[in-house]
């Protein structure tokens, strides 16, 4: 999963140049909250946020009438004015786990990705990671999900098993995840299978000794501890 | 008054106890009058050939039928023949090139049609119009008041068939062709669906998802473990139809009492108010506890739960008319006796 697969890359661009004014406009009217800035050339010089803008803005406590004078002021100023000048960027061959750990790290909405030059060539933002999030994990499509408890002090090669005996019922997977946190001698397995004829691969299952739980009940167990602290 | 009263509806008569703030109402049936109450069931609903191990299989119904014939239950209830349903209502909801591509599946002899889950045979095409066709004269006989509400033992299943697509076992969306007949035939202009297969019936659901005439309710184990992944509490109808779709999903292991609470708390009300004129059910018996399909935990007394508030609304609301159409439910062990009990509330022998 690469940022280039992932990116809006049909963007919205302002010049440095570009008054407050359009720019919120802009926003407002496309329903974006980024909006980067860059030179007659292209190359990537900051970001404007819908935060940017809003914290320009002048307080609504004023007066009507004093709103509106210091609004006007406001306005006509350039957003070259409140941009983040030099933002944090990426590359489109960076990973979405790379944007993932640096969006949490640094605490940003959105990350222009430029090239080596400093051409800017999309931006991905919180939207765009939860949609990948989405696809990754196909739950979009139909299906269920399984949890397959497992010892973790057991030999290798469990989840093998547990993927052929999926393979073998002829169900397409939509993902796998593991629970790791939970218990140090187990794991939860949760395949989501891409079915609703989930009983022969139940049966299998439990026949090849895996232990099948209800997936609330492993929530709950795993609750618990914190609970208690 | 001795004796049997001689009127089609049981008479209720409302007393309110004053109980300080809260006030109880006492609903009590002066006489107990049998319902008429129609049974669907054809020999050909078993020729619709899964495949090996699947779990929608003709067993289901086999079982079922042998059950109420031994249980002394059959003959108690008015026999309805079914015949093929016109293509014309069933287009009413489905796509003409769907039906056109189903057909052809089934004529070339291929064992599943565009999903693994939806095994087919050469005669599934035929079944799935029988299946619609029960259903549908089911409904003619409770219009023209020759019973008074029915079970149709039909399959296949029908709630999660798209207007375009299979899927979940499902090809016509046997309910959802017969809220349309209701409407076009009949006039019927608020139709109410109530939905408690284990799983979301996605197709309903979609099929209306903008109609205001259609209200559609499922209770459901929750999208986050349970085929097909939808039926969200956010989900609740589209443009005109927003607020005619309501779902209550039911996080697994939670069983009655999370049942009960729901269908007071979000079907009672929301029904009480839409007051639908005829009332369709996709009765599905996949959420009882020992049904591997799902794990919602659902007892046999929740089951009659259901049914019983169920039909305290068919009363109030639809003058007593509701269909119940058979949807999922697999284990061939309870499956029966689930199937039996309903029966025992559309028919008011409980």
């Amino acid at each position: 999963m690469f940022v280039s697969e992932r990116m809006a890359k049909n963007l919205i661009t302002a010049g440095p140049d570009m008054t407050i004014f359009e720019a919120k406009t802009i926003m407002a009217e496309k329903g974006f909250r980024h909006l980067p800035i860059v030179d007659s050339a292209g190359k990537l010089i900051g970001i404007v946020s819908d935060r940017d803008i809003r914290a320009a803005m002048p307080s609504t406590l004023l007066k009507k009438a004093d709103y509106e004078i210091t609004l006007a002021k406001i306005m006509n100023f350039p957003v070259e004015d409140i941009m983040t000048k030099d933002p944090l960027t990426i590359y489109a061959y960076y990973t979405i786990q790379d944007t993932l750990l640096v969006m949490q790290k640094k605490k940003v909405g959105a990350l222009p990705v430029i090239d080596q030059e400093g051409y800017l060539k999309g931006l991905l933002s919180v939207r765009d990671l939860l949609r990948s999030f989405v696809s990754v994990l196909n739950i979009d499509e139909p299906g269920c999900l399984l949890c397959i408890v497992v010892n973790a002090k057991e030999k290798t090669g469990q989840m093998k098993k547990i993927v052929d005996i999926i393979t073998e019922e002829r169900i397409a997977l939509g993902s796998i995840l593991v629970a790791r946190a939970w218990d140090n001698n187990k794991r939860a397995i949760f395949p989501y299978l891409l079915t609703n004829n989930i009983i022969n691969v139940k049966k299998k299952l439990i026949a090849n000794g895996f232990e099948l739980i209800d997936p609330m009940q492993w929530y709950l167990d795993h609750q618990q501890p914190q609970k208690a602290e | 008054m001795l004796g049997w009263m001689h009127c089609d509806r049981v008479q209720v008569q409302i007393r309110d106890v004053g109980l300080g703030r809260s006030r109880k109402i006492v609903i009590e049936k002066q006489e107990n009058l049998m319902k008429r109450t129609g049974f669907v069931y054809d020999e050909r609903y078993l020729l619709h050939d899964t495949g090996i191990y699947h779990p929608e299989s003709p067993e289901r119904l086999k079982t079922i039928f042998k059950w109420l014939e031994d249980s002394g239950m059959l003959s108690q209830l008015t026999r309805i023949e079914a015949t093929k349903a016109n293509q014309r209502w069933i287009e009413t909801v489905h796509n003409i090139h769907y039906i056109m591509r189903f057909d052809e599946a089934c004529i070339s002899g291929l064992n599943e049609f565009e999903h693994p889950d939806n095994g087919i045979c050469r005669d599934s095409y035929d079944t799935a119009f029988l299946a619609v066709g029960g259903v549908l004269k089911a409904i003619d006989a409770v219009m023209k008041g020759e019973i008074d509400n029915a079970f149709c033992a039909v399959r296949p299943p029908g709630h999660h068939a798209e207007a375009d697509k299979p899927m979940g076992f499902c090809y016509f969306n046997n309910v959802a062709i017969g809220a349309r007949y209701l409407q076009k035939e009949y006039g019927i202009e608020r139709v109410g669906i109530i939905d408690f297969d284990v799983h979301h019936g996605n197709g309903t659901q979609h099929i209306f998802d903008r109609d205001p005439s259609v209200f559609y309710y499922s209770i459901h184990e929750h999208p986050s473990f349970a085929y097909p992944g939808t039926g969200r509490e956010f989900e609740a109808g589209l443009g005109e139809g927003e607020g005619y779709t309501v779902n209550s999903p039911v996080l697994p292991g939670r069983g009655d009492d999370e049942y009960k609470r729901l269908i007071m708390q979000d079907l009672v009300p929301a029904f009480k108010k839409f007051n639908p004129e005829f009332i369709l059910l996709s009765a599905g018996f996949d959420a009882h506890e020992s049904d591997m399909m799902s794990g919602t935990n659902l007892s046999t007394e929740g089951y009659d739960f259901i049914s019983e508030v169920i039909m305290n609304l068919v009363n109030r609301c639809s003058g007593g008319r509701v269909v119940s159409v058979l949807e999922g439910g697999y284990n061939l062990d309870i499956l029966p006796l689930l199937v039996e009990n309903h029966i025992r509330f559309l028919a008011d022998l409980k």
